[in-house]
């Protein structure tokens, strides 16, 4: 398996604003590749230039290993964009949008026929083929934009935030479908800021921030990175600051925090970190009620690099 | 694939009812408005139609005057002479077939002179004044001349050739000095301004071709289609669209509403066609320069269009005449002007040379936007989407 996109010290700014940082990310076949970071971390920036849509100060974008151009019409068959925002015709039919943009990459008639049928049964708006874009539902829409992208069975798919207000359903129809898609052999760049669909679907990981990248790897080892390893929560009523700092000599616990009933431990690995918590809740006769216990989320990650929440951030930017 | 993006980009166009309202109604409104507020007034009017004349030559006939005539029918496309006898004359004009009837040589009165060239008409109006002014101006002429031969015989081929230069009643050349029918530059006005309406159509062109304008273009041009491939049919059917608007309007006016706009139907459709293209076109070329957001190049278009119509006569009837005294320059610069001045000279004069000068400069505009406009989106990166 080769590199599908090899970016290199990419530069881009915007007057005084840089967006992207001297970035350096390579996309391999056959992976879901997440591009994770707060609004304005540049996700989108990168995307653009791969796509040869924006200039960049510094750097090379190379896809299919070749520097992209916007003429670059052969690498460009083999790509297909889905926008953050729905980009369809306002006056042209579901089907009618589906048929126009496939056309632009399939010229063979009949192919292109089965082609967009069967990109409407992939992302179910077969029934919705004669519906203008207006009359559909934001998540029937953004599942349009999802079928103009990918009809011509691109090998590289750049999915810009696909699932950005969408409702439960169609959001888990479309990571549904954006493993699928990858089952069938198509490389999935996948942006977004919501780390619980990029944990979910991708393969490969690169957390953005200030057009840089702070860490890449899987999920696994980009929780590696971190102290923390598991977070664990009890509610307690009146503890006191001596048993708080006893709960904190604790084997694996390094930090402790209690506020309004609630106490938080954190521990940086090992196993059996709750049953030696509740075993000194026992000893010491402490009362609690819920107790529950969580693994490092790449929220996590994000604020230990960082020392900002990256559900705040993205939140901030809105 | 041409024919199939030209189908989209046609279908979309026919369901665009913003711009079937602007293009295709509001003309029409404008038209019907026009017609309320001079459509009386035209009526009386004569677009330079040939007055037909009768012709009364009887014994010492002025040989002069009958070769003047022949000229004003044949060169000057002025009048239509029948020569008849004194009596089927007077039928003629009693049935209303002439303006007048010119006597030459016996007196139409019994006390007048004979040799002398005189005038009937049976009512007053236009046609009947200028007849009269056809033989004011011979007589004056020929006054003039007898008094030169025997005062100074020596200056007569000088008065001669000063008098050829006055004497010709309708002189070709710049459509400007031309005499003109102001009710009818409403009308032409109207329709260049329907052709420049295409400069919306052609705006949203360029909205949808231009990546930092909307995420519609941006996903048109990372495809794997040119973007030639992708924006001629696209243009090609905005122009087609724009095409089928003005005709409507054209046909409107002339059928419904009895505008002469005149019988060269083939070059009226060609103007018409020309017209949209420089409209859409226009409208392109405005949508690809700079950064600004739609709804700015959408009040510049708007901007230009009136202003463009407004300078050629919209507004105000003989503004084109005004700027051609003071500032000539832009009257060939502007395109509604150009349409007009195309379509003016189709229904004024007899041969097409000021026609071709109109559309060869509406030709030249649409060439220098267009290729501007193509160089400036070919192979486009942006600065910031």
């Amino acid at each position: 398996m080769g590199a599908v996109v090899e970016i290199e010290n990419l530069v881009k700014r915007y007057k005084e604003l840089i967006a992207l940082d001297h970035l350096n990310l390579t996309v391999e076949e056959g992976e879901v590749f997440g591009l994770l970071g707060p609004n304005g971390s540049g996700k989108t920036t990168a995307i653009n230039c791969i796509l040869a849509l924006l200039y960049f100060d510094k750097g090379s974008v190379k896809v299919f290993g070749e520097e992209i151009q916007p003429d670059s019409y052969g690498i460009k068959r083999q790509i297909g964009v889905v926008l953050q925002n729905v980009a369809v015709f306002e006056e042209l039919t579901v089907q009618e949008n589906i048929d126009y943009f496939c056309g632009l990459y399939v010229k063979d008639k009949k192919l292109r026929r089965q082609y967009v049928e069967e990109a409407m049964e992939f992302t179910g708006i077969e029934d919705f083929r004669k519906f203008y874009p207006k009359k559909l539902s934001g998540g029937l829409l953004r599942r349009l934009n999802i079928a103009c992208g990918i009809s011509h069975k691109p090998r590289l798919i750049i999915m810009d935030e696909p699932t950005v207000a969408v409702d439960p359903q169609s959001r888990n129809r479309i990571l549904e479908g954006i493993q699928e898609l990858n089952r069938k052999g198509a490389t999935i760049i996948y942006t977004s800021h919501y780390m619980e669909e990029v944990e979910q679907i991708c393969s490969q990981i690169a957390i953005l921030d200030k057009g840089r990248c702070i860490a890449s790897g899987t999920g696994e080892e980009l929780k590696a990175m971190i102290k923390i390893g598991e977070k664990i929560h009890i509610e307690a009523a009146k503890l006191q600051p001596f048993q708080l700092e006893e709960i904190k000599e604790l084997r694996h616990v390094y930090q402790v925090e209690y506020r309004e009933g609630m106490l938080e431990i954190r521990c940086d690995g090992g196993k059996h970190n709750l049953v030696h918590i509740l075993d000194y809740f026992g000893k010491r006769e402490i009362g609690f009620g819920r107790v529950y216990s969580e693994l490092p989320t790449l929220n996590d990650v994000f604020l230990e690099i960082t020392g900002k929440e990256l559900r705040d951030s993205a939140e901030g930017a809105m | 694939m041409f024919f199939r993006l030209y189908k989209y980009s046609l279908l979309q166009s026919t369901r665009d009812r913003l711009a079937l309202f602007w293009n295709l109604i509001f003309p029409i409104v404008l038209g019907s408005l026009f017609q309320a507020a001079f459509g009386n007034y035209m009526e009386k009017e004569i677009l330079f139609q040939q007055i037909p004349v009768a012709y009364v030559a009887e014994g010492e006939a002025d040989g002069n005057f009958t070769e003047l005539l022949k000229i004003l029918e044949e060169e000057n496309e002025m009048v239509t002479v029948e020569e008849v006898g004194r009596k089927e004359a007077e039928k003629l004009l009693q049935k209303g077939d002439v303006q007048g009837i010119y006597y030459n040589g016996e007196p139409q009165k019994e006390d007048g002179d004979k040799g002398q060239v005189s005038l009937v008409v049976a009512e007053q109006g236009i046609e009947q004044t200028i007849l009269q002014s056809v033989l004011e101006q011979y007589g004056q002429n020929k006054s003039t001349l007898l008094q030169i031969a025997a005062k100074n015989p020596a200056g007569l081929p000088e008065a001669l050739a000063l008098l050829e230069d006055k004497q010709a009643f309708v002189k070709e050349g710049n459509i400007m000095d031309a005499p003109t029918n102001n009710m009818m530059d409403y009308f032409y006005s109207l329709i260049a301004m329907n052709c420049l309406m295409g400069a919306l159509i052609g705006l949203t062109a360029a909205v949808e071709f231009k990546a930092d304008l909307t995420p519609l273009a941006a996903r048109r041009v990372v495809a794997s289609t040119s973007r030639f491939g992708v924006l001629l049919p696209d243009l090609a059917a905005k122009i087609t669209m724009q095409f089928f608007y003005i005709m409507f309007t054209i046909a409107y006016l002339s059928f419904a509403l009895k505008v002469p706009l005149g019988e060269r139907w083939a070059f009226i459709l060609l103007t018409a066609m020309v017209g949209s293209m420089l409209g859409v076109i226009l409208g392109f070329f405005i949508g690809v320069v700079g950064r600004s957001q739609q709804g700015i190049k959408e009040g510049i278009c708007i901007v230009i269009m009136l202003g463009s119509s407004f300078f050629s006569g919209l507004m105000v009837g003989g503004m084109p005449r005004l700027i051609e005294t003071y500032v000539p320059v832009f009257n060939h610069i502007n395109p509604a002007t150009l349409i007009t001045k195309a379509l003016y000279s189709l229904n004024m004069y007899g041969n097409l040379a000021q026609y071709a000068q109109s559309m060869g400069k509406m030709g030249l505009l649409i060439l220098t936007l267009g290729i501007g406009a193509f160089l400036l989106v070919r192979r486009e990166r942006y600065a910031s989407i």
